[in-house]
């Protein structure tokens, strides 16, 4: 289907290339993952085998051939490409439009269009949104609508950029499910490079690793499973079933189900992990009370009545589905909008007491879900004006490049810097890791319990229990508005079984209140297999 | 059977055209009154409601006013004030322009209430597709621009940066939030414009064009009947003045024509509806 042979490429005005001497071969209906760290050159790899995207200048080696991809047109309907902006790769206004654009590119009959379009809407089941604005689409539904609309010109192979790291967990999900349905169902061959290894790795048939533009590896999944685990960056990235098989040392275990057969085979005499309980401060750093918010009079309460108690010094972690309030909170905490009843205390003093520009000096400040929102300036440098040194991190290479340059994780460090360098002593975080390669989100959690120690009281809201269960003191579940449950984050996730962390769900029932894939291991270990 | 609000975009954009334009470039009392009447008739199938048509008849009065107040021709004066004489012809005058000008704001009620941005689009394709696709990316980038900005507006807020009652730092910021749209917005054409050439975009130099709407028989019979009925009312036009004594000759032809083509819209409609009525009567 697809053979690369010995692939080199150069940016232009650069010495070492930046893909190395690559060579693959991927067969019909095969998912292959790509992976490693930021900068390790997955979208340059991919890019180079789409013709429409290969870089026009720079020098490249080393052949790419495609089965059956002889002419421009062909070319362009066999390989589909998704990129990691859902809203960006729209061209137009409306759902249908979309779905047609690709087939009226390559001079297609419009009753054949009729047809295809029909038929794709039908398969991604989009029939019910179909003569929707996209403006009005979630994120979700806008990168499935990207999908679709290179689905319709059939591809035979998908080459997919991180097109997940822009998705909330639950998003993510349906778009892996589809993904593997298009593969089972069609055959449909999938190149996809992703930072979130735990769906696709179970579902994938080989691994390419790249490592400084050159193939680490390539070949079976399970085969590539101990590579990975030796890779600094990437043993970070491994599911909880691969890391806790890599840290027992037994064959790899990719789904839950596996995790569980291996936990299965340790002894349990010992069931509950060893656990040091931080003191909890007296002193409240945020209290809210019977707080109720609508966007509009005639519309329901996003929040309702909604009560929490952040003590100071805490890393508190605020969860919830989609469309919970968890954002619309975060606003109103910030003083951005304004609660209809009920009252917000920050340290002790109303919201409304504060006098104009007294709560964002040295009080509060709110990192919003999409850092770029608060770049304005032209370079890092400008950006980082009064908060050279606020974070432990080196930004000396960075200085001089426009904050839209710097990879995700970067530009999340660099948005962090701006928005603690007024000193607050609550900070705010919208989905600190929507994006984040797991390098960087372990970076950001590290950071985060230095910044508690450091006297910060932190709230963030989140959709991922493994990051809530590695920083927070205490996690708090938003239902419809409202607090439903508070506690510290072993027991809150222990009494769930569905939205709790991969480790709980492999050890439920054999040890008790095991939340992280360490304290799995460690009591495995100290228990022993069973003879 | 479709409704009529439901037929090609295209011949019902033709339709329009067919029934303003023989009366909105005249001053003929009887188009007046049935393009009036057709349009307030159709209006209250589509909306059940008469606000509109009220409002549209209260040009009349308000022509008669100016006319009577700029225009003193006519030779049946009716009463003189301050010198000046008030004649039947200006009032008559007036009133028949008001009449008029309230048809053609009837008539462009409905036309905004049937032919969506959507149809509006896809009436333009079939005169330039180029000019379409163009307004179409336009058109999304216009909630996405605005959307994006509010955004920016939000995080700024949040981190107290966009608070301060002075005006002037407040155009300050309004300009660096407008500056870094701009970067933003040249970012993303970026991957728009990848996201365009993925797909095959300026590959071929004559794209086809897709558009949900079908050209089907009822739309040719619309077409060519509204053309018919346009053409007779041109050509047989009623004769009639104001000045300096109103004189009226109606033609048969002429005035039978735009009345049938006035009631089009609405005999579609009732038709329609008739034979739904019929249909569930079976069922």
């Amino acid at each position: 289907m697809l053979t690369v042979k010995n692939l080199t490429y150069t940016y232009p005005e650069e010495k070492t290339p930046a893909i190395r001497d690559v060579s693959f071969t991927v067969k019909r209906g095969e998912i292959v993952l790509v992976c490693g760290g930021t900068g390790s050159g997955k979208s340059t790899l991919l890019r180079l085998l789409k013709r429409e995207l290969r870089p026009a200048t720079g020098e490249i080696r080393g052949t790419v051939e495609l089965e059956g991809c002889d002419d421009d047109l062909t070319a362009a309907a066999r390989v589909g490409f998704v990129m990691q902006k859902p809203e960006q790769q729209i061209v137009t206004d409306k759902v249908w439009h979309e779905l047609a654009f690709g087939l009226e590119n390559l001079g297609v009959p419009s009753d054949e269009i009729r047809r295809r379009v029909a038929e794709t809407a039908g398969w991604f089941g989009i029939e019910d949104w179909f003569e929707r604005r996209v403006s009005e689409l979630s994120g979700g539904q806008k990168q499935l609508l990207n999908l679709a609309a290179i689905m319709v010109m059939q591809p035979d192979i998908l080459i997919l950029d991180e097109p997940m790291s822009a998705l909330d967990p639950i998003a993510a999900t349906d778009f892996i499910d589809t993904l593997i349905r298009l593969n089972r169902e069609t055959a449909l061959t999938i190149l996809v490079a992703e930072h979130r290894l735990d769906e696709l790795m179970a579902s994938a048939d080989k691994l390419l690793l790249l490592d400084r533009g050159e193939a680490a590896f390539f070949g079976p999944v399970r085969e590539g499973i101990g590579i990975l685990a030796d890779h600094p960056i990437m043993q970070n990235a491994l599911p909880a079933p691969t890391k806790l098989s890599a840290l027992l040392g037994e064959a790899p275990a990719l789904t839950v189900r596996e995790g569980r057969e291996l936990l299965d085979n340790y002894d349990n005499k010992f069931r509950t992990p060893e656990r040091e309980t931080r003191l909890r401060s007296e002193q409240s750093a945020l209290r809210l009370k019977g707080l109720c918010f609508r966007y509009q009079r005639e519309s329901a309460d996003i929040l309702h009545d909604c009560e929490l108690d952040v003590r100071c010094g805490e890393v508190f972690a605020l969860l919830g589905g989609n469309g919970s309030g968890k954002s619309t909170l975060l606003s109103v905490i910030a003083g951005a909008r304004r609660a209809y009843a009920g009252d917000v205390r920050v340290f002790g003093k109303k919201l409304r007491d504060y006098a104009p520009g007294e709560l964002y000096d040295h009080t509060l400040a709110l990192l919003p879900q999409d850092a770029q929102t608060l770049f304005l300036c032209n370079t890092v440098r400008a950006e980082l004006k009064d908060a050279e040194n606020v974070l432990p991190y080196d930004f000396g290479p960075l200085l001089d490049k426009h904050p839209y340059d710097l990879s995700g994780g970067e530009q999340q460090l660099l948005a962090l810097a701006k928005t603690i360098a007024t000193k607050p002593r609550l900070l705010l975080l919208d989905e600190p890791t929507q994006g984040l390669d797991a390098q960087a989100r372990r970076y950001l959690a590290d950071l985060m319990r230095s910044m508690c120690a450091g006297g910060m009281t932190i709230l963030f809201v989140t959709h991922d229990p493994e990051f809530a269960v590695s920083v927070a003191d205490r996690c708090a579940l938003l239902f419809r508005g409202e607090v439903v449950s508070c506690d510290e984050p072993a027991p809150f996730f222990a009494g769930n079984r569905y939205y709790t962390t991969a480790a709980h769900r492999m050890s439920r029932g054999h040890y008790d209140g095991v939340v992280t894939v360490e304290e799995a291991a460690a009591l495995a270990r100290r228990n022993g297999r069973r003879v | 059977m479709r409704s009529f609000a439901e037929q090609n975009p295209a011949a019902v954009f033709f339709y329009f055209l067919a029934v303003l334009l023989p009366t909105m470039f005249s001053s003929n009392p009887v188009l007046g009154l049935l393009a009036m009447a057709g349009a307030a008739l159709f209006y209250v199938l589509l909306t059940r409601r008469v606000g509109a048509i009220l409002f549209s008849l209260l040009f009349i009065p308000v022509f008669i006013l100016i006319n009577i107040l700029l225009s003193h021709n006519g030779v049946t004066v009716l009463f003189i004030v301050n010198d000046t004489p008030v004649t039947a012809e200006s009032i008559a005058y007036g009133a028949c322009n008001g009449l008029i000008i309230g048809a053609v704001f009837l008539w462009f009620a409905v036309f905004t209430r049937i032919m969506t941005s959507d149809r509006l689009l896809y009436v333009f394709g079939t005169l330039s597709p180029k000019a379409a696709l163009l307004l179409s990316t336009a058109l999304r980038y216009v909630p996405l621009f605005s959307k994006q900005a509010e955004r920016i507006r939000n995080s700024q807020r949040a981190i107290g940066l966009y608070r301060d009652g002075n005006i002037l730092t407040r155009i300050r910021s309004e300009c660096r939030v407008f500056s870094v749209m701009i970067t933003w917005t040249l970012e993303n054409g970026i991957i728009t414009a990848d996201s365009m050439a993925a797909r095959g975009y300026g590959i071929l130099s004559r794209r086809t064009r897709f558009a949900l709407y079908r050209f089907r028989g009822e739309d040719l019979s619309l077409l060519l009947v509204s053309a018919a009925l346009a053409a007779g009312t041109l050509l047989w036009p009623d004769s009639y003045t104001y000045y300096p004594a109103m004189t009226l000759l109606l033609s048969p032809v002429g005035t039978l024509c735009y009345g049938l083509l006035a009631f089009l819209p609405s005999a579609v409609e009732i038709t329609q509806r008739i034979r739904w009525k019929c249909l569930l009567s079976k069922i």
